[in-house]
C-alpha cells in the first residue's frame, strides 16, 4: 500500500516535470547522468577550443598579413623609386627597366607612362588592375588594394611617379599566404576537434569516477533489497562521500530496526497471547470432558468455542513459527533422510488415509538434508490446504528435478486462479475459492509458513494446475549430495 | 494409588485451569506459585511428577529444576512459552525430562505425564545388562559403573535400558522418542540429544569422546561394549 502510494507520487512528479520541460527535457533527462556529463564536457571543450582557435587564427592572420603588406609596400616603393630614377634618362627601354627591377617571387610590375602601359607579364597588364585603384593612382594618390585575379588572391600597390609623368603598379600574388592561413585554420580546427573529444573523454571519466560510489550504493541497496539487511557502506575519507555513506547506513539501520521491531512485536504479541490462551484452552478442555452433562444449548456453545479455540491456537502457533523465521531465530535441525521415506512419513503424520504416494524410482532413494519436523509441517499444511479448499489430497508424488527432487501434493481442485498462484503464499491472503469453503477453518497462514520453511531449506514452492483443473503444489528441495542429482 | 503432581506456575488462572483439567484426568494436584514455594512443598511432600513453568518470579524454572535434581530423580516436565532451541535445551540440561509448549492441550499434557509415570518395564529383558564396566539392572532400576552406583533419573534410566537391550544396533531418535517418552510421531529430537549427553557424563569415562554411547550421524545412536 505504502509502496504503491510512493510510486504513484513519483509518477505524478515525473509527469509534472515532463509538462514543464516538454519533450526536449524528457529526452535529455532520459540520457544517463554520465552521458549528460560527457556531452556537457564535450560541448564545453568545443566552445572553448573553437573560441581559442578563432582568436588564434585571426590574430595570426592579422599579423602575417600585416608583415606581408609591409614587405610588399616597401618593395613597391623601392621599385617605384628605382623606376623613377631610371626613367629620368630618356633613352631608357622601359621593358628592360621593368625586368631589371628586384621583385619577390610571384610579383609582377606594371608601368604607365604618358598613357602607355608596360608590364613584365603578358597575362597581367593594365586590365588586371582594378579600375578604381588605377584611376586613383593615375590621379596622383598612392594606393593599395586586395583583389581576386583568376580565382587567386592578389594585392596591388600603385605608386604615382609624377616627376616623370608615370605611375608604377606592382601586383603581388597572395596565394602562398592564403595557403599558409588555410593550413593554420585546418590545424586549429583539428586541434579544436581533438580538444572536444578529450573533453568528452575527461567528462566520461570524471563522471564515472564521481559516480563510482553510487555504484557501491546501488549494489548495497540491491543486497539489502535481497533481504541481507546487515550490509553497510564503508565510510570513505572523502567528506562528500562519507556523508552519503553515513546517511545510507543510517537508512539501512532504521530499516533493519523497523523490521526487527515489527518481527519482535509479532513475536511478543504471540507470546503474550499464550498465557490467556492456555487458561482458555485448559478450562475449555475441562468443559469438553463434561460435555455430556451439559444442557443442549450449553453443549452447542462449548462445541463452537472448541472449534474456534483450536483455530486460534493454530494461528498463534503458526504466527510464532513465522515470527521465529522473521527474527532469524529459527534453527534448522538437519537430518539426512531418503526422500521417499520422508514423504511417506510426512503424509502419514499429516493424518491422511489411504492416499497413493507415487515415488519416481529414479529419485526415490535420494537423500536430503532437512529438518524433518519442518518438512512434515510443510506437507501437513499442504494437506490441510487441500482438504479445506480443494476436496482433499488426490495423491502425493516424488519427482526428479534439476539439482534436487520435487515433493508434489495433488488435490481435487478447483484450480487456483492464475493471478492468485503467487499471492496464496502470502500471509493472511485468502483466495476467491476460500470464500466458499473452509474459510472459517483456515488460519490464512498455512501456505505462507510452507513458503518460509521451504525457503529455509534453500528450496522453492509453487502451485501449478494439472489436468482436469486440479492443483499441483510442488516443493522443490536440493539433494544432500550434489552428485546424486547429476547421476 | 493416584499420582501426585506438583504444579509450579505463577499465573493463578492458568494454575487453576490446569488443576481442574489434571484432576479430571485423575491426578492429585498440588500447587506452587513460585520456585521457592515449590522446593519447600516438594521437601514436605514429594510428588510423582513436577510441572515447572520456566518463567517464574524469583528463582526461575531452570534453577528450580536444577535444585530439585540435586535431591531427587522425580520426573520433571517443563512448561514453556517458547520452543526456541535455547529455552528447550537449557531446560532439558537443567534436568527436565520432557517439555510442553503453551498453549497446550490438557489431554496431551496428561499423556506426557502418563508416559513418564510408566514403569521401566522389562517383559523379555534379561535381569542384568552389561557393557564395559557398566551394569544395568532393569528390574531393580539401578546402574553401576565399576561397582559404583550411578544416579540416573527415570528417563535417563529408561533410555539406557533401551540402548543396552539392543547392543550394536542403531536406534533412531524417533524410535527412542517412541519407546522412552511415548511419542508416537511428533517428538522433538532434542529431547533425545540432551538426555544422551547427560547420560554420557554419568557413565562414560570421557564424555567428550564417548566409547559406549555412539552417535551415528544422520541416523541415531547405538551402544557398544
Amino acid at each position: 500500500m505504502r509502496g504503491d502510494r510512493l510510486r504513484v507520487e513519483a509518477e505524478e512528479r515525473r509527469r509534472r516535470v515532463d509538462q514543464g520541460h516538454g519533450r526536449e527535457g524528457r529526452r535529455w533527462s532520459r540520457l544517463g547522468l554520465r552521458a549528460r556529463v560527457t556531452v556537457t564536457f564535450g560541448m564545453g571543450a568545443l566552445a572553448l577550443s573553437a573560441t581559442m582557435a578563432g582568436l588564434t587564427y585571426f590574430t595570426a592572420r592579422q599579423f602575417i598579413l600585416h608583415e606581408r603588406e609591409t614587405a610588399i609596400l616597401r618593395q613597391a616603393y623601392v621599385n617605384a623609386s628605382l623606376a623613377r630614377s631610371s626613367l629620368r634618362s630618356p633613352t631608357q627601354n622601359i621593358t628592360l627597366l621593368l625586368d631589371s627591377l628586384d621583385t619577390l617571387p610571384g610579383s609582377l610590375s606594371v608601368l604607365e607612362q604618358r598613357g602607355q602601359w608596360y608590364a613584365t607579364s603578358i597575362s597581367v597588364g593594365e586590365n588586371a588592375i582594378p579600375v578604381g585603384l588605377r584611376s586613383l593612382v593615375l590621379s596622383g594618390v598612392p594606393a593599395s588594394q586586395h583583389f581576386v585575379l583568376n580565382g587567386s588572391p592578389e594585392m596591388v600597390v600603385g605608386v604615382p611617379v609624377p616627376s616623370v609623368g608615370s605611375a608604377y603598379f606592382e601586383v603581388f600574388s597572395l596565394d602562398e599566404l592564403a595557403r599558409t592561413l588555410r593550413i593554420l585554420a585546418l590545424a586549429l580546427a583539428g586541434a579544436a576537434l581533438v580538444t572536444t573529444a578529450a573533453g568528452a573523454v575527461i567528462g566520461r571519466w570524471a563522471s564515472g569516477r564521481a559516480l563510482r560510489p553510487l555504484d557501491e550504493v546501488s549494489k548495497a541497496a540491491e543486497t539489502i533489497a535481497g533481504g541481507r539487511l546487515h550490509v553497510r557502506l564503508v565510510a570513505a575519507d572523502d567528506p562528500d562521500l562519507s556523508a552519503l555513506a553515513a546517511s545510507f547506513n543510517r537508512m539501512a539501520d532504521a530499516l533493519l530496526e523497523r523490521i526487527e521491531r515489527e518481527a519482535r512485536f509479532t513475536s511478543d504479541v504471540s507470546h503474550e497471547l499464550r498465557s490467556p490462551l492456555t487458561t482458555l484452552a485448559t478450562s475449555l478442555g475441562v468443559l469438553e470432558s463434561h460435555r455430556d452433562h451439559l444442557p443442549v444449548r450449553s453443549r452447542s456453545a462449548v462445541d463452537l468455542l472448541s472449534g474456534e479455540m483450536r483455530r486460534f491456537q493454530r494461528m498463534v502457533d503458526v504466527l510464532l513459527e513465522i515470527s521465529r523465521v522473521d527474527t532469524g531465530s529459527a534453527e534448522l535441525l538437519l537430518d539426512e533422510v531418503e526422500v521417499g521415506e520422508l514423504l511417506r512419513q510426512a503424509a502419514y503424520a499429516a493424518g491422511v488415509g489411504r492416499i497413493p504416494v507415487d515415488i519416481d524410482p529414479a529419485v526415490g532413494r535420494f537423500r536430503l538434508r532437512v529438518d524433518k519436523r519442518r518438512i512434515e509441517r510443510v506437507v501437513a499444511n499442504l494437506v490441510e490446504n487441500a482438504s479445506l479448499y480443494a476436496g482433499g489430497v488426490a495423491r502425493f508424488a516424488v519427482e526428479p528435478a534439476a539439482g534436487g527432487v520435487r515433493l508434489v501434493v495433488v488435490d481435487h481442485g478447483p484450480a487456483v486462479a492464475a493471478g492468485e498462484r503467487e499471492r496464496i503464499f502470502e500471509r493472511f491472503y485468502r483466495g476467491q475459492t476460500s470464500g466458499r469453503r473452509g474459510a472459517t477453518e483456515g488460519t490464512g497462514l498455512g501456505l505462507s509458513l510452507v513458503a518460509e520453511h521451504v525457503r529455509l531449506h534453500g528450496g522453492r514452492v509453487w502451485v501449478e494446475s494439472g489436468p482436469g483443473g486440479v492443483n499441483r503444489f510442488v516443493v522443490e528441495l536440493p539433494t544432500a549430495d550434489p552428485d546424486q542429482a547429476a547421476s | 494409588m493416584t499420582a501426585r503432581l506438583l504444579l509450579v506456575e505463577d499465573d493463578e488462572r492458568i494454575r487453576a485451569s490446569m488443576r481442574l483439567a489434571l484432576e479430571d484426568e485423575g491426578y492429585e494436584v498440588d500447587e506452587a506459585g513460585s520456585g521457592e514455594t515449590a522446593l519447600e512443598r516438594f521437601t514436605d511432600q514429594p510428588a510423582d511428577v513436577v510441572l515447572i513453568d520456566l518463567m517464574l518470579p524469583g528463582i526461575d524454572g531452570f534453577e528450580c529444576c536444577r535444585q530439585l535434581r540435586r535431591t531427587s530423580a522425580v520426573p520433571v516436565i517443563m512448561v514453556t512459552a517458547r520452543t526456541d532451541t535455547h529455552d528447550v535445551v537449557a531446560g532439558l540440561e537443567a534436568g527436565a525430562d520432557d517439555y510442553v509448549t503453551k498453549p497446550f492441550v490438557a489431554k496431551e499434557l496428561a499423556a506426557r505425564i502418563r508416559a513418564l509415570l510408566r514403569r521401566a518395564r522389562s517383559v523379555d529383558e534379561p535381569s542384568v545388562l552389561t557393557f564395559g564396566e557398566i551394569e544395568v539392572k532393569p528390574d531393580e532400576g539401578t546402574v553401576q559403573r565399576a561397582g559404583q552406583e550411578v544416579h540416573c533419573t527415570r528417563t535417563e534410566f529408561r533410555l539406557l535400558c533401551e540402548l543396552a537391550a539392543n547392543p550394536g544396533k542403531v536406534l533412531s531418535r524417533e524410535q527412542l522418542l517412541d519407546r522412552v517418552w511415548g511419542y508416537d510421531y511428533f517428538g522433538d529430537g532434542r529431547l533425545v540429544d540432551v538426555h544422551i549427553r547427560r547420560l554420557r557424563t554419568k557413565i562414560e569415562p570421557d564424555p567428550a569422546n564417548p566409547r559406549h554411547i555412539l552417535t551415528v550421524r544422520g541416523m541415531g545412536y547405538k551402544l557398544t561394549a
